[in-house]
């Protein structure tokens, strides 16, 4: 194979990796640049300004606000996400009858589209018709105004992204048991080891590595949040709008690319530094599985 | 202790099963009945049923009213399911075809800075799609490509290269190396056989790697907001757009648009599930 594959191979791998750059790192290096300008989304003439976006940054409550918003919405997200996936994954571990048809099941919302699902959970959230107060009323409960209060808003699209996406740490958390080998089992029952001892000496060490796997992926995904929050309260409420919905905001709404551009920087910075964590971890379990075939 | 499962599963299943039920009667209502205030749960025949009653009548109205274009828009729901259509399987078809290329290439042959590079297109998944459109908006405009199907194939495809690469690096992988050497000792070229081993090889992950790749272009929102407002809307922008309506919100039709829009997935969803979870770790988790 290694003869003559001098040219050919940059055909094989060339035009993906130019694809890539001129998708990403082009428009990475031109963020930069436009942050230090007063970029209009109009077009028309654009100055060089030196750093006063950044400057207005630290001014602008929508900001820290967003970041806040951001960041409590990851947090909620992926622990309740984790919790009831992983619970999930123990209640489905061990084979039954029904399971593969159940497991998959569960396993659709997190492949349908947030925007579109997102815009259908306001008829079932609705005050009036939503079928959920409905079901409230039948049996006398308070009935809570899911999309206008402003307190609830913010829980009410947490709630549709924990119905989307615990599935997935369902399936990575079972991926995790069910590589734990059945002997740690059986030698944890000759010893009469107590069910909470095996949980937390032999279930919960050894899936670990796929559930701080799963933590990464759901987090860096989550950090984007923008689809919902536009399906439920659109991009300009106070109450819900994340870092991903404030830049909708400035730049298509209010067409200031130029400061738009400098408040990506800060949430592109996250991004990058959760996914490079992201990729050294892969990097290890890769390093590990090729130890372990070798 | 046998029965303790049941106690997570049911409720779960239960709740989480409950809107896609109800999104399919919403489908059969009309507009009076969905946005009632006591609800209905059971289709029924018969043609006038007092209000309050827990059946309504079942009518197919909302999936003929798809037709016609809503108040306010230029084109019905099936024009935008189309444009769905055509940017998600041309999108599909060249992240593939590139991804398969690429992620042989890296297979298979020693290429400088490997490993970086791989990491490289992994990490490109990770920008979030608002903090990189603006640039490739106005990269967009030099080449006259906002509001056009091209623009988001060519979007979506590098959106997903990074999945097929990935993907499809970790099942050419798995195939054995002497199968390449056999074929170019009987006189292969390097590139036949490519061709006349590898693909048939990896159809497996091939067809897995097309239905992920297709899935996540057919339900992005953020890059088709932002680079369209005419010509090449996709349905999520349409359903999205239809917010705020004044007529109020049409919710049977969107029950049966968002159900004809869902149900490609699911059922993709049920065809690959033994392969579902390299498709949402890209491929680093095989089972």
């Amino acid at each position: 194979m290694r003869v003559k594959d001098g040219i050919l191979k940059y055909g094989f791998v060339g035009p993906a990796l130019i694809f890539l750059i001129a998708f990403n790192i082009f428009p990475l290096f031109y963020n930069i640049y436009l942050s230090f300008t007063d970029a209009e989304l109009s077009g028309g003439a654009t100055q060089l300004i030196g750093g006063r976006n950044y400057g207005v940054i630290f001014d602008d409550t929508r900001y820290s606000t967003a970041l806040r918003t951001t960041g409590l919405f990851v947090v909620l997200a992926v622990a309740v996400e984790l919790l009831l996936g992983f619970a999930l994954a123990l209640a489905l571990q061990k084979p039954f009858w029904g399971k593969p048809i159940i497991t998959t099941i569960l396993l659709v919302p997190m492949m349908l589209s947030p925007a579109v699902m997102g815009l259908y959970w306001n008829f079932i959230l609705n005050g009036h018709y939503g079928v959920v107060n409905q079901a409230l009323s039948v049996f006398g409960l308070f009935q809570p105004q899911w999309l206008t209060d402003p307190d609830l808003k913010l829980f009410s699209i947490l709630m549709i992204d924990i119905w989307m996406w615990t599935p997935f740490m369902m399936l990575i958390a079972l991926a995790g048991l069910n590589a734990i080998p059945n002997h740690l089992y059986e030698a944890a029952a000759i010893d009469r080891a107590s069910r909470w001892t095996i949980f937390r000496r032999i279930t919960l060490p050894l899936c670990s590595p796929l559930l701080f796997l799963a933590v990464l992926l759901r987090t860096t995904d989550a950090l984007k949040q923008f689809d919902l929050v536009m399906a439920v309260t659109g991009p300009n409420d106070r109450a819900t709008q994340t870092l991903s919905a404030l830049l909708y905001q400035v730049m298509f709404r209010g067409y200031k690319i130029g400061l738009g551009s400098s408040y990506s920087i800060v949430i592109l910075l996250i991004v990058i530094a959760l996914a490079s964590i992201f990729i050294r971890y892969i990097a290890s379990i890769q390093a590990k599985q090729g130890r372990e075939s070798a | 202790m046998k029965y303790s499962r049941w106690l997570v599963i049911i409720p779960y299943f239960f709740l989480a099963t409950l809107p896609l039920c109800w999104l399919l009667l919403t489908s059969l209502k009309t507009q009076e009945a969905a946005i009632s205030s006591t609800a209905s749960l059971i289709p029924s025949t018969a043609e006038n049923i007092a209000p309050g009653d827990l059946s309504f009548s079942a009518t197919l109205d909302a999936y003929r009213k798809l037709a016609t274009p809503h108040t306010g828009k230029a084109h019905a729901f099936f024009h935008y399911l189309l444009n769905s259509v055509i940017i998600g399987l041309l999108s599909t078809l060249t992240s593939v075809v590139l991804g398969t290329g690429c992620a042989y290439g890296f297979s298979r042959f020693r290429i400088a800075g490997a490993r970086d590079w791989l990491f490289f297109i992994l990490s490109t998944r990770f920008l979030p799609p608002l903090a990189v459109v603006v640039p490739v908006l106005m990269m967009y405009r030099v080449f006259n490509l906002p509001n056009t199907h091209l623009g988001l194939i060519l979007l979506y495809t590098a959106f997903n290269l990074s999945l097929a690469v990935w993907l499809m690096k970790g099942f050419i992988d798995e195939i054995p190396r002497a199968y390449e050497e056999a074929a170019l000792v009987d006189g292969y070229s390097p590139f036949q056989a490519f061709y006349k081993i590898i693909l048939p090889h990896s159809a497996t992950g091939m067809a897995v790697t097309a239905v992920f790749c297709l899935i996540s272009a057919w339900n992005e929102y953020g890059f088709a907001l932002a680079l369209n407002n005419a010509e090449a809307v996709t349905v999520p922008v349409y359903f999205a757009g239809l917010q705020g309506n004044i007529q109020g919100i049409p919710w049977p039709q969107i029950a049966a648009g968002v159900l004809i829009f869902v149900v490609p997935i699911a059922v993709f969803t049920i065809l690959v599930r033994n392969h579902l979870l390299r498709g949402v770790t890209f491929g680093t988790i095989k089972q």
